[in-house]
């Protein structure tokens, strides 16, 4: 029997007036299934949610369809809702009647209105309960890394209760340490031996993670520690791998010993030239100094930082005559501007060069010559010691580390790309988070920043010893799977892993605490195996289908939600309007559309289909977007192979803050079919 | 695993032309796995026949099916009902498939929707190669596991030919790994180079014997 079906539409205080919600409930009263329509002017508040809990009781309403605001507002309040009235909270689908029907069209739209809630009882009659239940994770946490970063970590999820293991392939804790003591005056042995005496925290050093296996919550490490092998179970792991410094001059010959230019004597590197300064016992000292940075590679926050306070040292300590070569000087970081203005009140000379200066040898000195910008003229500065540029680099194993682990790295091997949706310590794995220098470029306020984030992030995650996730909201059907491993070779987040059901068949296996509901899998199964709850091809098809006959002349376009649709529900609140023909499918990712749903839109007489999904390089699940355009790419191979009559499906990428793109992106569109007489 | 590819679209539709009612039949085993013809390749198919007949305003039924394993007659069985139906049976599944379609529905055209290509694996997502060249003798103990038959565009039973590229390459194809330096690598890391030195005399492919039949050993 069909289940019973409550519509409540919302006029939103009056906001909402050009939609005739008499003509629009008597309408939405004759749709099968409807037993119940309602129409509300406050419905997201306490008074409008009560009412609707009593009215799902006592009506026995099984489904409900909300026709209101934009389900980016009110969706998980309205769930609430249904849950409260002792419904499942997924048998609920919204209706954008406000930001993408009233406040984006002018004149009366009670149509398209009647349109969106067909479109939205189609589809709640179809939705499947899912169910929530409680997992238990370990509480153990591995931080990989034994510097600063790690230390600070390893002490503070110490402080809130959770047990670490401080991983180091060294033999040693804070092999760097040393630079921070003389940058910004930490005490790092007394850290060092803090952590060492914490009964909270385990220390490997000379140790390495040799195999990972397992989801958020129950990873499983395999640990080589010399000989011996050590196994464990974390409930998180945590990459604060640092970084590794490489003098930018590459030896060439006329740098070698008959000119007197020897590295690691008179040309040194930032750490060498620390030493120098510690040492008590230096034969001569330095009289003229020459630095370099910015030259090689741009990211210099941290060379310029070493830059200033070696300089500021070494004109204290020795009074030295400095010259420092740049090309730009980087002080977006905290006291940054200070110590560049205190080096210069010094009578640290900055020479700022377009080009690489050159460096040769001559009686025991190195001579840097560079033009400099300002004055127009060639310098030639004879130095004692010239501290040479460094390159910036990802830690030592960085590679190996992100292999064994799944995760990508960026152009420059640092950990994460720059990528909007996710969050700084955060990886696209679950449970698996990146943080401090090995995400490249940071200072240590940014470091304190990530130290801090990442142990809320944890102990959120860990400290109850259990997490509450949604029951298989995407599933493959063991009935239906056929392991063809196509789904986990695509799965952005690592998910997905091969399971036996009923102790022989092997199946697709979806992790729930793992998965992102990005639906890139489901899109892609060959055998249609993966059900994903909410957006299955019933459920897409059944919102294709109430457009019906009047899709003739419609337009429709999925929308990913991390930015499509919310850039429309923008449009419609900037009042920018775009053609009342539009449909609006709201999608988790532009990778989750198949071209099977596309084909079904023209199929049904639509005749434009949309594809609207993040920006090139910021989609939430990595490769959704790009999925998307290809997808789109080969269903217009598809269309026309089948000599379709010049309908096309089209891509475009957006950000959320962008509307006017996508009125713009729609009206083309718009254009084109009307250009084409159709 | 068997793989497949798709025919053209204007093929299909030329096989198609005289019927108004077809079955797009699909095989859930090797060809669902390299996508050329699981359930999901017979909904876009479907679509698209119906899309390129409307757009050719001509009136056309597709039905829809997937049948678990289209070489088995007892599977095939259970869509008689979807076949009688219809004018025709548009297959999906490899060349054993559309046999035993035709013969098991032997009143009904049925019509091969993709070419059975080779016999092979994934190499990556979407991509197969050819692995196995199903010839009756098998030979790959003595090439490391490597088979020159398929792999090695001279089908060289004693290679390398005089034509390898710098890089290990193919002379036929500078994209394509040539075998017989696989061969020889595997070998090399197994200590049993000195298997370079046999030669092999001209394969008896009589081994074949054209139609095959496999008898297992009842047990």
């Amino acid at each position: 029997m069909e289940s019973k079906i409550g519509v409540f539409l919302c006029n939103c205080g009056g906001v909402i007036n050009n939609i005739d919600f008499d003509a629009a409930v008597k309408r939405v009263t004759k749709f099968p299934s409807v037993t119940y329509v309602n129409l509300s002017s406050n419905l997201c508040l306490e008074e409008g949610k009560e009412k609707m809990i009593s009215c799902i009781r006592e009506e026995n309403i099984e489904r409900v369809v909300v026709a209101a605001c934009s389900p980016e507002f009110n969706e998980h309040i309205f769930r609430e809702v249904l849950e409260k009235a002792g419904l499942n909270g997924h048998f609920l689908s919204m209706a954008n009647i406000r930001e993408q029907c009233s406040w984006a069209h002018d004149g009366d739209v009670t149509m398209k209105a009647v349109e969106l809630v067909k479109m939205a009882i189609n589809r709640v009659r179809l939705l499947q309960p899912i169910e929530k239940k409680e997992l238990p994770v370990s509480r153990e946490v591995l931080v990989v890394g034994g510097g600063f970063t790690a230390i600070s970590t390893a002490l503070q999820l110490s402080r809130v209760g959770l047990r670490t293991t401080l991983l180091e392939k060294e033999a040693v804790l804070g092999t760097r340490a040393e630079e921070l003591e003389s940058f910004y005056g930490f005490d790092t042995s007394a850290m060092i031996s803090t952590v060492e005496g914490d009964e909270n925290v385990e220390v490997l050093t000379s140790a390495e993670m040799t195999e990972v296996v397992g989801k958020i919550g129950d990873f499983s490490v395999r640990i080589r520690k010399g000989e011996e092998e050590i196994f464990r179970k974390y409930g998180a792991i945590i990459l604060a791998t640092g970084y590794q410094t490489e003098l930018a001059l590459a030896p060439e010959p006329r740098l070698r010993t008959e000119e007197e230019a020897i590295y690691g004597i008179n040309i040194v590197s930032q750490e060498q030239f620390c030493s120098m300064l510690r040492n008590s016992s230096l034969e001569t000292e330095p009289k003229t100094i020459g630095f370099m940075f910015d030259f090689s590679d741009g990211n210099s926050r941290f060379p310029t930082l070493a830059t200033l306070n070696n300089a500021l040292a070494a004109k204290k300590k020795w009074g030295s005559e400095i010259y420092v070569f740049y090309k730009s000087v980087k002080v977006d970081s905290e006291g940054m501007e200070k110590l560049y203005q205190e080096a210069r009140n010094c009578g640290v000379v900055f020479i700022k060069s377009d080009i690489t200066p050159r460096i040769t040898g001559e009686s025991g000195r190195v001579t840097i010559e560079a033009k400099d910008v300002f004055l127009g003229e060639d310098i030639m500065v004879a130095c004692d010691v010239l501290v040479a540029e460094e390159l910036y680099l990802p830690g030592e194993g960085t590679e190996k580390l992100s292999s064994l682990l799944n995760i990508r790295v960026d152009s420059r091997s640092f950990y994460q790309d720059a990528n909007v949706h996710l969050y700084p310590v955060t990886s696209e794995k679950k449970g698996i988070f990146l943080i401090g220098e090995c995400r490249g470029d940071l200072d240590l306020r940014r470091v304190l920043t990530d130290i801090s984030s990442v142990v809320m992030n944890v102990h959120g995650l860990l400290s109850l010893g259990k997490i509450l996730v949604e029951s298989e909201r995407v599933k493959a059907d063991p009935q239906k799977c056929v392991a063809c491993l196509t789904c986990i070779r695509v799965c952005p987040h690592d998910a997905i892993q091969l399971v036996r059901v009923d102790g022989s068949k092997e199946v697709a296996g979806i992790s729930d605490p793992a998965c992102y509901a990005c639906g890139i899998c489901a899109a892609i199964c060959p055998a249609k195996a993966i059900k994903f709850q909410g957006y299955r091809d019933e459920e897409i098809l059944a919102q294709i289908e109430a457009i019906g006959e009047s899709l003739k002349g419609r337009n429709v376009a999925f929308c990913c939600e991390h930015s499509a649709y919310p850039a429309a529900d923008l449009a419609g609140k900037l009042r920018i309007h775009y053609p009342e023909t539009l449909r609006i499918l709201r999608v988790p990712c532009a990778g989750q559309v198949d071209v099977y749903h596309i084909l079904k839109a023209f199929e049904k007489g639509a005749t434009a289909v949309l594809v609207l999904g993040c920006e090139e390089g910021a989609c939430h699940h990595i490769t959704g977007n790009t999925r998307a355009k290809e997808r789109v790419e080969y269903c217009n191979i598809l269309l026309k192979e089948a000599n379709v009559d010049g309908r096309r499906a089209a891509m475009f990428n957006l950000s959320p803050n962008a509307p006017h793109k996508f009125v713009r992106v729609v009206n083309e569109m718009d254009k084109k079919v009307k250009e084409s007489g159709r | 695993m068997i793989i497949a590819e798709r025919k053209p679209i204007a093929e299909i539709k030329q096989l198609i032309a005289p019927y108004k009612k077809v079955l797009v039949a699909g095989c859930g085993t090797c060809v669902t796995v390299c996508w050329a013809g699981g359930e999901k390749e017979v909904a876009m198919l479907a679509s698209q026949l119906r899309l390129a007949r409307n757009a050719e305003g001509s009136e056309i039924s597709v039905l829809e099916t997937t049948v678990e394993r289209q070489c088995e007659r007892e599977m095939v069985a259970e869509i008689k009902d979807k076949v009688a139906e219809v004018e025709a049976v548009l297959s999906l599944a490899c060349g054993s498939g559309v046999q035993t379609m035709a013969e098991m529905f032997e009143d009904k055209p049925v019509l091969p929707a993709v070419n059975t290509t080779f016999i092979g694996m994934p190499e990556k997502e979407g991509l197969w190669v050819e692995m196995c060249g199903a010839c009756g003798d098998c030979f790959l103990d003595r090439t490391g596991g490597i088979c020159p038959i398929v792999r090695c565009a001279k089908g060289l039973l004693n290679g390398p030919c005089g034509g390898t590229r710098r890089g290990g390459k193919c002379e036929i194809d500078p994209e394509k790994d040539c075998a017989w330096v696989l061969i020889y690598r595997r070998l090399e890391k197994q200590g049993r180079l000195d298997l370079m030195r046999n030669y092999y005399p001209p394969k008896n492919y009589r081994a074949v014997k054209r139609p095959g039949k496999v008898q297992a050993v009842k047990a």
